[in-house]
Parts: structure tokens; C-alpha cells; sequence
């Protein structure tokens, strides 16, 4: 396929002229005057590959039909090759503020003109190709990425579904507890979602707190692993039976590590933390690792307040129920358990919140 | 060598129009097809019509053809009526201009006519 030029020029002389060192590599349509070139670019712009154009003309002048152009969006897609004698400084400017590609005066050497028009061509139709090929290759990207993240959302969708289930596991065989589960879900949402705004630069995301409160419903996972004697047991537990009931936070990770099912890796992350780390203590002499301060995962932090809390006000089998009044002074006072002093602030501001959930 | 013969003839530049079109083939082809190009008529009609935009495209154009052509004789009067009719409006210094146009323009034809047609026919 030859590559078409469109030559606008009132003078017949000049197409000839320019048509004649054009026409043994390119398709010539031509246009005398700007009007006319118009109806042939709405026409045929697919096809038109260079514009050598006049200005002065009859019925449209050159800057219209640059005006036309810039206003039909084919400047940059088209490349404009104005030939005129009207060479001075400000036309030239005007037509460079158009976008053309370059400006001829005349006399021109029909030589270099036919140069010219060769490399404009080349040039743009490289460009144009390269702009679809980005074009297609965006929307094969775009394609791709819709798949992944429907697949990703797919993924979310299935791990809240085995949290739920091995939430309602947890909650079955730790009888004592009965809705304790969903009263953490709902204490660690409230906690998080205002520590989140008092101190942003702990970096939670709406997204990460829905993690986590969905994650929190699995702190005691390892409990189902826990038997009955020590579970179960009235009253106080010896120091061996204690170490044993500690065990539930390693004996939690191993389970879940165990199943297997394909995790989405932050929802797995978050409740490993949540299961192994839910009962350190900031000052460093909780369990299992003795975590200090900020090293103990923001997620189990929270998820700790809300367990201890929900622990306090309700009756267990090894104690009686606390007033609220009372759980949230011996939480404030480090009674029972101690905790970061930002997440106690936290937790001060949200009493009214908590006691209107418990 | 009837190309450069009525370049030389005429006073015109036969170098450059010659390097800037390539071949006397082609140069003799559009000097010929001057003869029917009517720009010089639609000057001379803008002009008894008091059409200003007529006259000063119609002289724009012949210009560009002669610096095209390299007709210097003529490109020298069509060049300064184009000036003069710039601004659309043809003052009385237009006429006279025009008579200096006329002159080359007959001049240039005639010439055409004898060097390169005759010489064809020869």
C-alpha cells in the first residue's frame, strides 16, 4: 500500500509542481482550497498520511483549515507541512502554534521538500503505530488486572468464609464464651477505627482494620486444641495446667498454618499475629514470646484490649463478672494486663462506645 | 538546452530553478503549463471588478508560481502589487503596478511561446 498525501494549494501549477516529485511513491489527493481539504479529511483522515498546505487561498485560508484540524483532533495524528511564501517569522509561529510539523518558504527545493515529506511520514506512522500498540497493550493490562483483582476479591471472600467457620468451631467448644467472639469483633472495630484516627501514623487503613476484625474472631483458634480438664476447669489452674492453656497461642498458628487452604497473604499475616500475640503484654512479661512495647503487632495489641475487656464484664468459669465501671479501671490502672498508653488513650475515649456494645 | 537558452534569454536564473526542480524535462512541462494557469487573468478581473481579496490572492498566487518557477522578471512586479493589495483595498498605485505585471506576464508568455513551444515543433 502506497502511503497518501492530501496537497492543498489554490494554484494548479503548484499541486502539479509538488504532485509531480511525489507521485512515484505516494498517492496524491488534492484539495484547492481549505474548505474542500476539510470534507476530504472528514472523509478520508484513516488514509491521509501527510498535509502539504497553502495559506492563502480562496473560500479557507491555511490557518483555518489548522484551526479545522486542531478542532477535528487530527493535529499530532496528521503531520502538516505549510508551503508558503509568505515566510516570515510571525506566520511561521502561528503555524507552529497549530502544531504543524514544519514550514517550507518558497521558492522550494523540490528535493529537499520530497525529503521532508518522506521523514515526516516515516515518523508519524511509526508514532501512530507505536501510540496502538500502547493503546492495546493498556487495555490487555487492564483486562488482566480486572482478573486479578476479581480473583483476588474471590479469594478475601472464601478466607472470610473458613474464619467464620473456624470462628464458630472456637466458639462451640469454648462453651463458657458463647458470643464472646462476636463481642471482640465488635470491641476491636471500635477500638481500631478510632486509634486509627488519633494516631495515623500507625498506618491503619480502613482495609487492614476490616482484616483484622474479621482476623480477631480467630485469637483462640488454638483452644479447640486445649483438652476439656484444663479448658473446662472450675477455679484456678495449677502452673502446669497453665503452661498448657498458654500453648493455645502456638497450638492456634499451627493449625492454621496446617489447613490447607490459599490464604490471602495479608489476612494470613494478620491472624497469625492475632493468634500467636494476643496475650503479650507492652511491658514486656506476657506470652508466648515476651514481646516489649511496639515490637507486639498493633493488631494483637488491639485485639488484647477488646479480649481482656470482654474477659472482665462477663462471668467465666475460673471467676465472677466485673462491673464496667470496674473493667475499665483495672484496665486504665494495669490491673489486668498492661498496654500502650496511646491504646489506652484509645480506649478511654471509646468507654462510652464499649459499654453501649457489652 | 531550450530551457537554459530562454532562462538566459529572459534574464532569469536558470541555475536555480534548475537545482531546485532537477530536470529541463520537467521544468520545460510546468513552464508550459504556465500558459493556462489563470491567475494572472484573475488579477486583471479583481481589478476592473474592484475586487481587492480577488486581486491580492490572484497575485499571491502568481508569485508563488514564479518563485517557483524562478520568473524573476515577473516576480518582481507581482511582489510589490501583492504588497500593495495586502490589506484588500486597491489604491490608485495598483494600476500602474498592474501595467508593470502585464508587461513581464506578455513578456514571459511570448517567450514560452516562441523558445519552448516553437522549438518543440521544430
Amino acid at each position: 500500500m502506497k502511503y497518501q498525501i492530501l496537497i492543498v494549494d489554490d494554484a494548479e501549477l503548484n499541486r502539479e509542481i509538488l504532485k509531480e516529485m511525489l507521485l512515484d511513491e505516494y498517492d496524491v489527493l488534492e484539495a484547492d482550497n481549505g474548505k474542500m481539504a476539510l470534507e476530504i479529511i472528514d472523509k478520508e483522515w484513516e488514509h491521509i498520511h501527510a498535509i502539504l498546505l497553502d495559506l492563502v487561498m480562496p473560500v479557507m485560508d491555511g490557518f483555518e483549515v489548522l484551526a479545522g484540524l486542531q478542532e477535528r483532533k487530527v493535529v499530532g495524528k496528521i503531520p502538516v507541512l505549510v508551503i508558503s511564501g509568505d515566510n516570515t517569522s510571525r506566520n511561521e509561529k502561528k503555524c507552529f502554534d497549530y502544531g504543524v510539523y514544519d514550514f517550507i518558504g518558497r521558492p522550494f527545493n523540490s528535493v529537499l521538500v520530497k525529503l521532508r515529506v518522506k521523514n515526516m511520514v516515516n515518523q508519524y506512522v511509526y508514532k501512530n503505530r507505536l501510540e496502538e500498540k500502547v493503546q492495546e497493550q493498556t487495555a490487555v493490562l487492564r483486562k488482566a488486572y480486572e482478573t486479578v483483582k476479581m480473583q483476588a476479591e474471590e479469594l478475601e471472600k472464601r478466607n472470610q468464609d473458613i474464619i467464620e467457620v473456624l470462628g464458630a468451631i472456637v466458639e462451640y467448644r469454648d462453651v463458657e464464651s458463647g458470643e464472646h467472639i462476636q463481642r471482640v469483633k465488635g470491641y476491636t472495630k471500635i477500638l481500631a477505627e478510632a486509634f486509627r484516627v488519633q494516631y495515623p501514623e500507625y498506618g491503619l487503613t480502613e482495609n487492614t482494620i476490616d482484616t483484622i476484625v474479621a482476623a480477631s474472631a480467630l485469637h483462640d483458634l488454638g483452644k479447640i486444641a486445649i483438652p476439656d480438664r484444663i479448658l473446662l476447669k472450675p477455679g484456678r489452674l495449677d502452673k502446669d495446667e497453665f503452661e498448657y492453656m498458654k500453648s493455645h497461642t502456638i497450638r492456634g498458628c499451627e493449625i492454621l498454618e496446617s489447613m490447607k487452604v490459599e490464604w490471602n497473604p495479608a489476612m494470613k499475616k494478620i491472624s497469625l499475629e492475632i493468634i500467636r500475640h494476643h496475650h503479650e503484654r507492652y511491658d514486656g512479661k506476657g506470652y508466648p514470646d515476651g514481646l516489649k512495647g511496639d515490637e507486639i503487632p498493633i493488631s494483637a495489641q488491639l485485639v488484647s484490649v477488646a479480649d481482656v475487656y470482654d474477659a472482665l464484664i462477663n462471668e467465666r468459669c475460673y471467676k465472677d463478672a466485673y462491673s464496667k465501671e470496674e473493667a475499665f479501671h483495672m484496665i486504665m490502672n494495669g490491673e489486668c494486663g498492661a498496654f500502650s498508653p496511646k491504646l489506652l488513650e484509645t480506649f478511654r475515649s471509646v468507654k462510652k462506645q464499649f459499654e453501649k456494645l457489652s | 538546452m531550450e530551457v537554459k537558452t530562454f532562462y538566459e534569454q529572459l534574464g532569469m536564473g536558470y541555475e536555480d530553478v534548475s537545482g531546485r526542480l532537477g530536470s529541463d524535462a520537467l521544468i520545460k512541462k510546468f513552464v508550459i503549463r504556465f500558459l493556462d494557469d489563470a491567475s494572472f487573468t484573475r488579477l486583471r478581473d479583481g481589478l476592473q471588478e474592484n475586487d481587492g481579496e480577488k486581486a491580492f490572492r490572484a497575485a499571491h498566487t502568481l508569485k508563488g508560481i514564479c518563485l517557483n518557477l524562478s520568473f524573476d522578471t515577473l516576480y518582481k512586479p507581482c511582489a510589490e502589487i501583492t504588497e500593495a493589495l495586502r490589506d484588500g483595498r486597491i489604491t490608485e498605485g495598483c494600476n500602474t503596478l498592474f501595467l508593470e505585471v502585464e508587461k513581464e506576464y506578455n513578456r514571459l508568455t511570448k517567450a514560452v511561446r516562441s523558445i519552448l513551444i516553437g522549438g518543440e515543433t521544430k
